[in-house]
């Protein structure tokens, strides 16, 4: 997925022979993408003016900023929190173990390798509601990772610990998240090529140089930007968590959901609306970072 | 170029290993469990298979693909080609719209869908699949430009044209076979995401087949897990359909070195 954003593979291409036929005016040019623009206006574009617009009206529909101030207060605004402190957690992880797999994949042969990146692609997209399942079955109560711990001596449920925490969905995003992560990742460290290493060595360099030096600052710029992609992932997961906890625990999401389905309190769709926006402006902020970070990070590959 | 792993390389692969597989062993087993985990067998796919929602709402959901599926081929396919063709110009503000739904969450897209949607769209299952066509644009574009990039479109076209085929037929009989690795990709991943979305499907109160599995969950949890591993069974199947089986048959070899 950073290659979708990074891959600006220039206007240049296909500005052929073909160009000129086709480019007599602005208005011309345009035309044979009249369908997508329309498809795009009406399916994307108008709900989203929707709910920004909604955002900003009261219930008797004239414009307020109560929404807003409403959605910082009480449960909504601890829901916050609770959300960019898990997906800040759940990045990490995926970022620091998708990582560590990765490095001792990329050392393996060109088979063993392909076999983990289709292996990753589909755990990558392992979501929703059957993830959450197949780990109560695992971590549950009665799970059976749950009891075999047990019979080693390791209690998963003597302190504070439930699948239905914040730690539980942790746990169960680490699922895709890790896979995302050496998806994403491996690239990146394929282009840190053996003969750099040789390079160092033969040059003098130490171990601690090679990282210091050339592994480091070859490869910070892709880690820090799949754990942006890793965090806006984790930030607007809604079905796994959904079907674990029901909507119990205080996510932004879940709130959401609990908000439109109007089993909270009635005339409430205004705050949802604001809590919305209010993920979409996190999300736009993570993604403008992930963009800088790209952006200082074109090293020629 | 194969390297020697060292004993932390193990130890990470091991570790991965067990937790990737452990969940998939546990919900494999619970799903065959019976008589309060005395026995095993196939008690509770039996029973999930039995239900009337079954049938019903895997049909929704596969309908739901489908359609998508084609819309992914009548509205992406012919603006990617045409992107790379004449509208070059274009192309920063398709990508920058494609990339859009990355960038909202799928929940207030849905809260926003549900706002604004007059009644005769909302009151008709097909709308989901419009909306899916809206959250794969991402990687559709992704998988269609790469294709695209990697022919040499313009020459293909010009030789369609000159031999006297239409831009209708040139599109049909020759672009889309010589991409088709990509088409399909492009599909798959529309497909995949249909039968998988969860969040539009609830926020917008339809049933389909992942709505359906979570509602089982409250009153039959064995089932509800024997119906997640039929999905995830039938999820990676897919892609050994279209992502893996297609590259072993493919011949163009030149298609593989550009890409």
């Amino acid at each position: 997925m950073s290659q979708l954003v990074a891959e600006r593979t220039g206007a240049r291409k296909g500005a052929g022979p073909l160009a000129y036929k086709n480019g007599k005016g602005t208005f011309r040019s345009i035309l044979p993408l009249l369908p997508f623009l329309a498809f795009v206006g009406y399916f994307l574009l108008f709900p989203l003016v929707f709910v920004v617009r909604d955002a900003f009206l009261s219930n008797d529909g004239k414009f307020t900023l109560d929404n807003f101030a409403e959605c910082f207060k009480g449960v909504y605004g601890h829901s916050f929190y609770v959300s960019i402190r898990l997906s800040i957690i759940s990045a990490l992880i995926g970022a620091v173990a998708g990582s560590l797999i990765a490095s001792a994949i990329v050392k393996t042969g060109s088979r063993a390798r392909k076999a983990v990146a289709a292996t990753a692609s589909v755990l990558a997209n392992t979501g929703g509601v059957p993830l959450a399942f197949m780990f109560m079955a695992a971590f549950g109560t009665e799970g059976l990772v749950t009891k075999s711990l047990k019979a080693l001596g390791w209690n998963l449920y003597a302190g504070s610990f439930t699948m239905f925490s914040a730690t539980g969905i942790i746990l169960v995003y680490c699922f895709f998240q890790i896979p995302l992560m050496v998806l994403i990742y491996s690239p990146a460290l394929e282009n840190v090529k053996p003969e750099l290493r040789e390079a160092n060595d033969s040059l003098g360099g130490t171990r601690i140089s090679y990282f210091t030096r050339i592994a480091v600052p070859l490869l910070f710029p892709a880690f820090l930007s799949t754990s942006l992609l890793l965090f806006a992932n984790s930030f607007s997961a809604y079905a796994t968590a959904r079907a674990m906890t029901a909507g119990t625990l205080p996510l932004m999401p879940l709130l959401i959901g609990n908000l439109v389905d109007g089993n909270v309190l009635a005339n409430q769709e205004h705050l949802g609306h604001a809590m919305a926006v209010s993920m979409i402006g996190v999300s736009i902020i993570v993604m403008a970072i992930y963009l800088v970070v790209l952006r200082f990070s074109k090293v020629k590959s | 170029m194969k390297r020697k792993l060292n004993y932390v390389n193990y130890i990470v692969l091991l570790a991965a290993s067990a937790f990737f597989i452990f969940p998939l062993v546990a919900a494999t087993e619970f799903s065959l469990r019976a008589n309060g985990a005395t026995t095993h067998n196939f008690s509770n796919f039996q029973w999930a298979i039995q239900q009337d929602g079954f049938k019903t709402n895997l049909g929704v959901s596969f309908r739901l693909a489908m359609l998508t599926a084609v819309l992914v081929l009548v509205l992406m396919v012919p603006t990617m080609v045409y992107l790379h063709l004449g509208g070059a110009r274009w192309k920063r503000l398709i990508e920058f719209i494609c990339l859009v739904p990355l960038v909202v969450p799928v929940i207030s897209f849905a809260l926003g869908v549900s706002t604004a949607f007059p009644v005769f769209l909302q009151s008709t299952v097909y709308e989901l699949s419009f909306l899916y066509v809206i959250i794969s644009m991402p990687y559709t574009y992704r998988a269609l430009d790469v294709g695209l990039s990697s022919i040499p479109l313009v020459t293909l076209v010009e030789a369609s044209r000159a031999s006297g085929a239409s831009m209708r037929q040139t599109l049909m009989f020759v672009i889309i076979p010589t991409i088709r690795s990509a088409v399909n990709g492009a599909i798959f991943l529309a497909v995949a995401l249909s039968l998988g979305e969860f969040t539009l499907a609830v926020i917008l109160h339809w049933d389909t087949f992942p709505t359906w599995i979570a509602n089982i969950s409250q009153g039959h949890i064995l089932a509800a897990i024997a119906l997640s591993v039929l999905a995830l069974v039938g999820a990676w199947l897919l892609v050994l359909v279209f992502a893996i089986l297609p590259k072993s048959f493919r011949t163009n070899k030149t298609q593989e070195a550009a890409a």
